[in-house]
């Protein structure tokens, strides 16, 4: 694949909104279990406005797609996670400025980018148990795949695999952060709600490059 | 729980209601109860915009007003107002001068006032931001920057409102208010705790003859649960804290405020202050500014907070400017 243009970002935003709002009852279980229940509302939510956004675009270029989505999240999804994805996109969209197509270096530098802005503003640290501890082996894989030369849809595709790993290797990790803090030791043995946003992500982005 | 509500859901909007019936001068912007705004804003100034959840009127959105804020991000209780929610008031109090967002130390405040500001800056909107961290029960020394904000933030509003009204730039108002954040030192006490209206019932306890030095505004632990102790006592072990951190000898002038938590009685905040006057004029500090009242409540908490603001000769005229709000009034002297 020729990595993603306009079109093939328009058609992720997309597919995006279409899993979020199938997978919203699946979030809410998960984050209920040690949160306030609301991640899958707000995903849905969030994604399906993202998608409308950048459906209504005019003159779309990557990085303004990119922030357009992010912008239009943080409206639509006044919650952490909202907040944290919308920060991800308006920093990942900058590090992607000038380029018309979003090959595997552009991809790396955005993933980097993204994940460095969700440690930014959510003043985490990899470890945490936390979005963080899979959007970090996603971005340090897709910069490995941007040294070996190898094409955006190889490269998405180990990501999404190190994510997969990533969130599995969650469940043994304690939370340190919100609400989940609270609970601790509790939160040993459960799938982190955060992280599986972000593995939903990588997966429906490899998916799109593959199809 | 002993409140006076309908749905508890509704509590925050109906006394937001009540306020824009109560207070012309004040208004929300769009549609939005939570945005809320000065209802005119004065042309070419610097915006201060804060925020935070509901629950300790006056705080926050009770310093909106002349001298003082333009505009405040209202959450529900204890939560913080939305990105959106403050972004929104953001456009609204932008005046071409940029907006100083202003706000205590929290995690939910944090992210959302900078996500706020990223979103600002996209729309060409220039923004700083200053937290409130005076809460000395909540970081040990050399840990500022972890402290909670609490009822001190009253004194950043204030110097940085004045600042504002004077018509001084961005950098120069967030410098001011950072220096009065640098400067102010607060410690508290709780007696009993308080109930979210949602939640209906405390999410704590204070047995009958304890207090709890150090608690946080929202129930957050402090430092030590004792035996409730005579109030000159009380005043003794909370103020050590403040007179560790503030050394009076160069400079001597400080402003005190003395502030009730919801429930316990204007006397009582007398008699405190009586003995935390005593304590600092013999540490040598000289008070040229007191307030005495409630500034920043956590509901029906019972239980007090002690703040101290190191003056300096840029700082006191700031605080002794005149201020005209819905919930507070002063004279300039």
């Amino acid at each position: 694949m020729q990595g993603f243009g306009t079109d093939e970002i328009a058609a992720l935003f997309a597919r995006l909104a279409d899993v979020f709002a199938a997978e919203k009852e699946a979030l809410i279980a998960l984050d209920g279990k040690v949160g306030d229940s609301d991640l899958g509302l707000t995903m849905a939510k969030g994604f399906g406005a993202a998608h409308d956004a950048v459906a209504a675009m005019e003159t779309p270029t990557p990085e303004a797609q990119l922030k357009t989505a992010g912008a239009a999240l943080a409206r639509a999804a006044p919650s952490t996670m909202g907040t944290l994805m919308a920060t991800g996109l308006l920093r990942g969209s900058a590090a992607v400025s000038g380029a018309e197509r979003l090959e595997t270096a552009e991809m790396a530098a955005f993933w980097s980018a993204f994940r460095d802005g969700v440690a930014h503003r959510g003043r985490a640290q990899v470890g945490d148990k936390t979005v963080l501890d899979v959007l970090h082996p996603i971005a340090e894989t897709m910069q490995a795949q941007a040294r070996e030369g190898a094409s955006l849809d190889a490269a998405l595709d180990r990501a999404r695999v190190a994510a997969e790993q990533a969130l599995e290797d969650t469940k043994d990790l304690v939370a340190q952060h919100g609400k989940a803090a609270a609970f601790q030791e509790k939160t040993r043995g459960i799938q982190d709600a955060g992280s599986t946003v972000a593995v939903i992500l990588i997966r429906t982005m490899a998916e799109c490059a593959a199809d | 729980m002993k409140k006076f509500v309908n749905d508890p859901e509704n509590f925050v909007d109906e006394m937001l209601d009540g306020i824009y019936r109560a207070h012309p001068e004040v208004t929300h912007a769009g549609d939005d109860l939570r945005c809320f705004v000065r209802s005119k804003q004065v042309p070419g100034k610097v915006g201060l915009v804060t925020g935070g959840g509901s629950g300790h009127l006056p705080l926050f959105l009770g310093y909106v007003g002349e001298n003082m804020l333009d505009g405040a991000g209202v959450g529900g209780v204890f939560q913080s107002p939305s990105s959106e929610q403050i972004l929104e008031v953001t456009r609204h109090v932008d005046q071409g001068a940029g907006v100083l967002y202003l706000y205590g130390n929290y995690t939910g405040d944090l992210m959302n006032f900078d996500m706020a500001g990223e979103l600002a800056d996209l729309e060409g909107i220039k923004t700083a931001t200053v937290v409130g961290r005076d809460d000395v029960a909540s970081s040990v020394p050399g840990e500022e920057h972890k402290r909670r904000g609490v009822a001190g933030i009253f004194f950043l509003y204030k110097a940085a409102g004045a600042a504002a009204a004077r018509m001084m730039p961005l950098e120069e108002v967030a410098r001011i208010a950072e220096k009065a954040s640098a400067r102010t030192r607060t410690i508290g006490v709780a007696l009993s705790p308080c109930i979210v209206p949602e939640v209906g019932k405390p999410g704590f306890e204070i047995g009958e003859n304890e207090m709890e030095i150090g608690m946080g505004i929202h129930g957050e632990p402090g430092i030590s649960r004792d035996a409730l102790a005579p109030a000159d006592e009380v005043v003794d072990r909370m103020i050590e804290r403040i007179l560790a951190e503030q050394d009076y000898t160069q400079d001597k002038e400080v402003a005190v405020l003395v502030n009730g938590l919801g429930a316990t009685p204007l006397e009582e905040l007398y008699i405190l202050y009586r003995r935390t006057a005593q304590r600092l004029e013999a540490a040598g500090a000289q008070i040229r500014h007191t307030f005495i009242g409630e500034f920043a409540t956590s509901m029906e908490m019972a239980g007090a907070s002690i703040s101290v603001l190191q003056l300096d000769s840029e700082l006191e005229p700031l605080i002794a400017a005149g201020g005209d709000t819905p919930f507070f009034k002063k004279l300039a002297n």
